[in-house]
């Protein structure tokens, strides 16, 4: 660790080694990629650099949670909420704002969300409390709500967050479950839309 | 099933290694540490996906690299095959088949099949159950791939599950913090000293917590199950073979049994009841896996016993007897895989040819013939067979390179 920083340090001029460190936490960068990366953005000029860090800066103070939700939305309300065209009665719950990306490109899905913002799972200190559940649960007895679709990854703990928000919510509602075709292991925003709409249209009652 | 090529590019100690395999028998002959058993640990992970002496994938990459590779050409009967694994420091694995990456690692096992017996076999006799449950799930991984699945979720649902006992047992002990230090000792033996009496469940637990806990419990329970029937099933299959085998390797003096104890027993081999019996002990365990924080009831605590003429093998004898009973389950898992697949599995024989006793030899080499390749590592060429050397293909191992 101590030698490839210095190594950094050495093989690049001070502001070029801090921008590559920056670009490496970012995920899926390695050090080439970030190389790379920063390379080529000191060969652009100075107005697209500029550009970009204030788009980075704008997305990071504006984007927040919809209030109802929780997907990312710059609005206290996000879009999708305030859609007067969508179903009202039907609301999928998905772990990810990912997951609302991937299912609206399917294009199938004319119903409202709620994000959970993750998954139960005791390793990394995340319980039900910790999840978006009670506001889930507060939405469905409140509102006129006709089923909710439960669009969560079939790992171990996509299963118990399953199972968890199925239990809170049948007394309340119809709920279902997308019978997701899924690889093992595999997740959500991998796949396909023909995979989810397929998915979306062979829903099964939670039992 | 017959392994033609092996190349392994920063595995280990290799940096770059092609090896031609031209005979039925290879033998690899080397001082210690050269690469002789990386090479056969390479194999094993080719048909288990698994190595029995690597915790971590980083201990393959070759020292330095961020990146190992194995890639081997298999000629099964239905035709030759191409299979590739890549290791990564980072600990992200990727499998291909015929040049195709796969994206189930699960589509990768029962490809090729192993038999793997080395000298640290005699911990399955010797060594605790662990060693015993690892030896059944190797071997199940090979015969139903789909294990590989059931047991990995079965782990993380074991390692979440733990985790929840030990946040609630946490947060119970926090809570009684200043009134008792009681909460230190992590097995109270006595009762005045616990804040809460030992036969009601534990209080103050928030509802949301607890019902966490009966799902994760329904999901140990279920996945569990699936667990202890594929073991039970196997088990059963391969108790009279080795039977056999120790039969007439003893010449008929001993009488191997093995026997499967589930720590969850079930009067039934059915899925629904032995959910029950599991969610049952579960219950009946409560309070004692709440005060220790940890699961104590599932197959990661089951044992496998493996007993000579009614007498524990552990306690049983010399150990050229001990010796025995291993060979005649590896005899067994040999035939076994045969059956199953319908193809000899290659056997792999880490340095364990020259323990064994002439008459156990010459029971292993006529069993395996030219029909089961096999792959041996050894120090020396003394304790062979003149015979038998003709007949093998000698590789010289040195320094994590082969020369011919
Ligand atoms: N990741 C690795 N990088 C480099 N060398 C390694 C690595 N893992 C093991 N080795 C080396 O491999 C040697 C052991 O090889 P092994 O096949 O077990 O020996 P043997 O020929 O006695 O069977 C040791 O010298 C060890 O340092
Ligand atoms: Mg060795
Ligand atoms: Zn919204």
């Amino acid at each position: 660790m101590a030698t490839r920083r210095g190594g950094t340090l050495t093989v690049y001029t001070r502001p070029l080694a801090r921008l590559i460190e920056q670009l490496q936490r970012l995920p899926g960068v390695g050090p080439k990629t970030a190389q790379r990366l920063a390379l080529h953005i000191l060969k652009r000029p100075e107005a697209e650099v500029q550009a970009l860090a204030q788009a980075l800066i704008e997305a990071k103070q504006q984007v927040g949670v919809c209030s109802v939700c929780f997907h990312l939305s710059a609005e206290p309300v996000c879009e999708i909420c305030r859609a007067p065209n969508r179903d009202r009665h039907t609301i999928c719950v998905v772990a990810d704002s990912r997951d609302v990306i991937a299912l609206e490109k399917t294009r199938e899905y004319h119903g409202k969300y709620h994000v959970l913002g993750g998954l139960i799972s005791p390793m990394d200190g995340i319980g039900p409390d910790q999840l978006n559940i009670t506001q889930l649960v507060r939405r469905v007895n409140k509102q006129d709500i006709k089923e909710v679709i439960l669009a969560i990854s079939p790992s171990v703990e996509g299963e118990t967050t399953t199972l968890y928000v199925g239990q809170l919510l049948k007394p309340f509602t119809k709920v279902t479950r997308i019978a997701f075709g899924l690889p093992m292991g595999g997740d959500l925003e991998y796949a396909d839309e023909v995979t989810l709409a397929r998915a979306l249209e062979g829903r099964r009652e939670l039992d | 099933m017959y392994l033609k090529t092996l190349h392994l590019r920063q595995f280990r100690n290799y940096r770059e290694q092609q090896v031609e395999f031209s005979a039925p028998k290879t033998i690899l002959l080397g001082d210690n540490a050269q690469g002789k058993s990386n090479l056969l640990e390479a194999v094993e992970l080719l048909a288990t996906l698994r190595s029995h002496r690597a915790l971590r994938d980083r201990e393959l990459v070759l020292e330095g690299e961020t990146a190992a590779q194995i890639a081997a050409m298999l000629e099964r009967e239905t035709g030759s095959i191409d299979l590739a694994i890549t290791f990564r420091s980072s600990g992200r694995r990727t499998v291909s088949l015929n040049g195709e990456s796969l994206r189930r690692q699960l589509d990768f096992l029962g490809m090729m099949n192993a038999v793997q017996f080395s000298s640290l076999d005699l911990d399955l006799v010797r060594g605790g159950p662990g060693e015993r449950r690892n030896w059944v799930d190797t071997l199940l991984v090979q015969l139903e791939p789909v294990y590989a699945y059931i047991l990995q979720q079965y782990n993380t649902v074991l390692r979440q599950r733990n985790a929840l006992l030990k946040q609630q047992k946490r947060s119970i002990d926090g809570e009684t913090e200043n009134t008792e230090s009681a909460s230190f000792n992590p097995i109270l033996r006595d009762e005045q000293a616990l804040p809460y009496p030992l036969t009601s469940s534990p209080p103050h637990l928030p509802t949301s917590s607890q019902t966490e806990l009966a799902i994760w419990d329904a999901q140990l329970a279920a996945i569990g199950s699936r667990v202890i029937r594929r073991r039970a099933r196997v088990i059963q299959r391969i108790a009279p073979l080795a039977q056999s085998w120790h039969r007439t390797i003893s010449n008929s003096t001993e009488i191997l049994d093995i026997r499967y104890a589930p720590n969850v027993h079930a009067e039934q081999d059915d899925p629904s009841v032995v959910q029950q019996a599991f969610l049952e002990k579960l219950e009946q365990r409560a309070i004692a896996e709440f005060h220790q924080g940890t699961t104590v009831v599932g197959p990661h605590r089951d044992e496998i016993e493996f007993t000579i003429n009614q007498t524990p093998a552990r306690q049983y004898g010399s150990q050229g007897q001990q010796r025995t009973l291993v060979l005649a389950l590896k005899l067994a898992e040999l035939k076994l895989i045969e059956s199953v697949v319908g193809e000899p599995p290659l056997l792999l024989l880490d340095d364990v040819l020259a323990e064994l006793d002439l008459t156990r030899q010459n029971k292993l080499l006529d069993t395996i013939q030219d029909r089961f390749q096999t792959l041996i590592t050894t120090t020396h060429l003394g304790s062979f067979d003149a015979e038998w050397l003709k007949s093998s293909q000698i590789l010289t191992v040195k320094a994590g390179q082969i020369q011919l």
